[in-house]
């Protein structure tokens, strides 16, 4: 009774869920497939790949390359050299979107108020007919 | 103190299994349905393609039944003809190990879907709906969605669920391209393709079981477009790799140790309970050519995928759909379980499944409920009878052809009743 009063720097004896086993909170597996995906040396290769493909006018190659790799991307101190490319993956991603949609809303909201005689030309349903790339050859 | 695991019911072995297979099929059949509702409302512009099945005949509404029934006839038996030479080229290029052109094929056979006939449905929409998008979105999208869809399609370790979608996806192109043909051209079409798949399958002369029984030899994957459901895995699966392809190494072990494996059944069964069937321990002890019984676990690595039907090939069939812009898309068709114990249904059946349904939306909403139920019906009774037998099975004759009974039975005898009892305000 004694030695415990005196020390009440001795943490609370009863093994509460308090403490943090570090290898809980990560994951084992680098992709969302868990177990049925890839394994960590095949993954820095495919997030590599994807990434650089991703240059390629390729957004949604970004976004698969995050979507793929969630758990590398939640967890960085788990998987670093993941964590590397998809981080920059979704930084490109984001970029891309934002660039796009805000000219394909500038376009469709805009319309030709803005534009002038040139949306008619530029709008995707006028150019089909005039190609006339509706009539299922 | 570690709690108890729940005991799996069979609802959650055998019953997930056939849920992550029937899931799909039902996406691709209610998003042709969609398709089919939303472009043919104004049926004004009857688009009619003229492909390889309308090379005998074409449709005109004013021939009489008869006529447009033996042109129906003609034309079918070209296509299935077609078809059948395509898939004896596609058993010769595998016997002579060409995958690599195989490969190639298909992933350019799926940009073509994906691409092509991807952006011609998305224009038809853009017209209906008077989207304002620009060309330069339209193509960057496109673009986007075509290559990514070849590199699912082509690469076997992309993720699932992406795997799957683009799947669905070619899936419901390539039948909604189908729906567009002349009404009598794709019901005798249907039948015909379904007969065509009983016979390649089943007879020892038919190109697909050729086929199987080919790669079965070689201990190699077909290369085609298959979609493989996601396996069921047990609660306790831990570190370890897990693969998707199993069967490939474990082929080896399986000849030295059978014993082993034997003994990883019963262990396997002692767990899970009696939810797995029973062929497992039986089927395992004989490795003919044909059926190839493995229990799907991987015993030296403690990586436990369950497989609650039996293990066996898919079976291969290639579609030959022309029309100006792509070649021939190679699809498989027929049912049979994976490496790793999930169930593979090839993409032919996804494809003629919407076709049918497509058809029947064509028509009138209750023909759809009728056959979407003959087909999950059919479906099922295909899904018992590859546990039974233990082969490679076709999928598409007891679906197709029960679908074909009910739509035919629900235009004549149910619509009356149900149009009657509406107009007298009975019911509905």
């Amino acid at each position: 009774m004694e030695a415990s009063r005196s020390n009440p720097e001795i943490p609370n004896p009863n093994p509460s869920p308090r403490i943090l086993l570090p290898s809980s909170s990560s994951p084992v597996w680098p992709t969302i497939d868990g177990p049925l995906g890839l394994s960590e040396e095949d993954s820095v290769s495919y997030a590599r790949r994807f990434y650089k493909f991703g240059f390629a006018l390729l957004p949604l190659l970004w976004a698969v390359n995050c979507f793929y790799f969630w758990p590398a991307l939640r967890h960085s101190r788990a998987f670093p050299r993941i964590h590397h490319y998809v981080v920059r993956s979704a930084v490109g991603f984001t970029l891309f979107t934002a660039l796009f949609s805000s000219w394909a809303l500038t376009f469709g909201i805009g319309g030709e108020r803005l534009f002038g005689h040139v949306w008619d030309q530029l709008v995707m349903y006028n150019l089909a007919d005039k190609i006339g790339l509706t009539g299922w050859s | 103190m570690a709690q108890n695991p729940r005991p799996t019911s069979i609802l959650e072995t055998l019953g997930e299994e056939l849920v992550r297979i029937i899931t799909p099929v039902s996406i691709c059949m209610l998003l042709v349905v969609i398709l089919v509702t939303v472009l043919s409302s104004d049926s004004s512009s009857t688009v009619t393609v003229n492909s390889i099945a309308t090379i005998a005949y074409t449709e005109t509404t004013s021939d009489s039944t008869w006529d447009k029934f033996v042109g129906a006839l003609l034309n079918s038996l070209v296509f299935v003809a077609v078809v059948t030479l395509v898939t004896f080229v596609l058993v010769l290029l595998f016997y002579l190990r060409c995958t690599k052109f195989l490969k190639a094929y298909m992933g350019f056979s799926s940009f073509i879907v994906l691409g092509f006939m991807g952006g011609e449905i998305a224009l038809f929409l853009i017209e209906d709906f008077s989207v304002p998008i620009d060309c330069i979105t339209f193509l960057v999208v496109l673009f986007n969605f075509a290559v990514v869809g070849v590199l699912a399609v082509f690469m076997s370790k992309m993720a699932i669920l992406v795997t799957q979608g683009y799947l669905v996806v070619i899936g419901m192109l390539v039948a909604y391209w189908f729906t567009l043909l002349p009404e009598w051209t794709t019901w005798v079409l249907l039948v015909a393709m379904a007969l065509y798949d009983l016979a390649a399958v089943l007879l020892p002369v038919g190109p697909l079981r050729l086929l199987v029984e080919l790669a079965i030899s070689r201990d190699e994957e077909i290369p085609a477009l298959v979609y493989e459901a996601r396996p069921v895995t047990s609660q306790d699966s831990r570190a370890g790799v897990g693969q998707r392809r199993v069967w490939r190494d474990r082929r080896n072990e399986n000849s030295n140790d059978v014993s082993h494996s034997n003994e990883s059944i019963h262990s396997g069964l002692g767990e899970n309970g009696s939810s797995r069937l029973n062929f497992n321990v039986n089927a395992s002890e004989n490795d003919s050519t044909l059926v190839r019984a493995e229990e799907g676990r991987v015993p030296d690595r403690g990586q436990e995928l369950s497989a609650p039907l039996l293990e066996h090939i898919t079976n291969a069939q290639q579609r030959g759909h022309e029309d100006a812009v792509s070649g021939e898309s190679m699809v498989l068709e027929g049912i049979g379980l994976g490496s790793s114990g999930s169930i593979k249904l090839g993409l032919g059946d996804f494809i003629f499944y919407s076709v049918l349904v497509g058809r029947a939306a064509m028509y009138d909403f209750m023909t759809v409920y009728a056959c979407y139920l003959a087909i999950i019906g059919g479906l099922g009774v295909t899904l018992m009878l590859l546990a039974l037998y233990q082969k490679a099975l076709p999928a598409l004759p007891v679906s197709i052809l029960l679908g074909v009974l009910f739509y035919i039975l629900t235009r004549l005898l149910l619509e009356v009743f149900v149009v009657q009892c509406s107009l007298n305000l009975i019911m509905f």
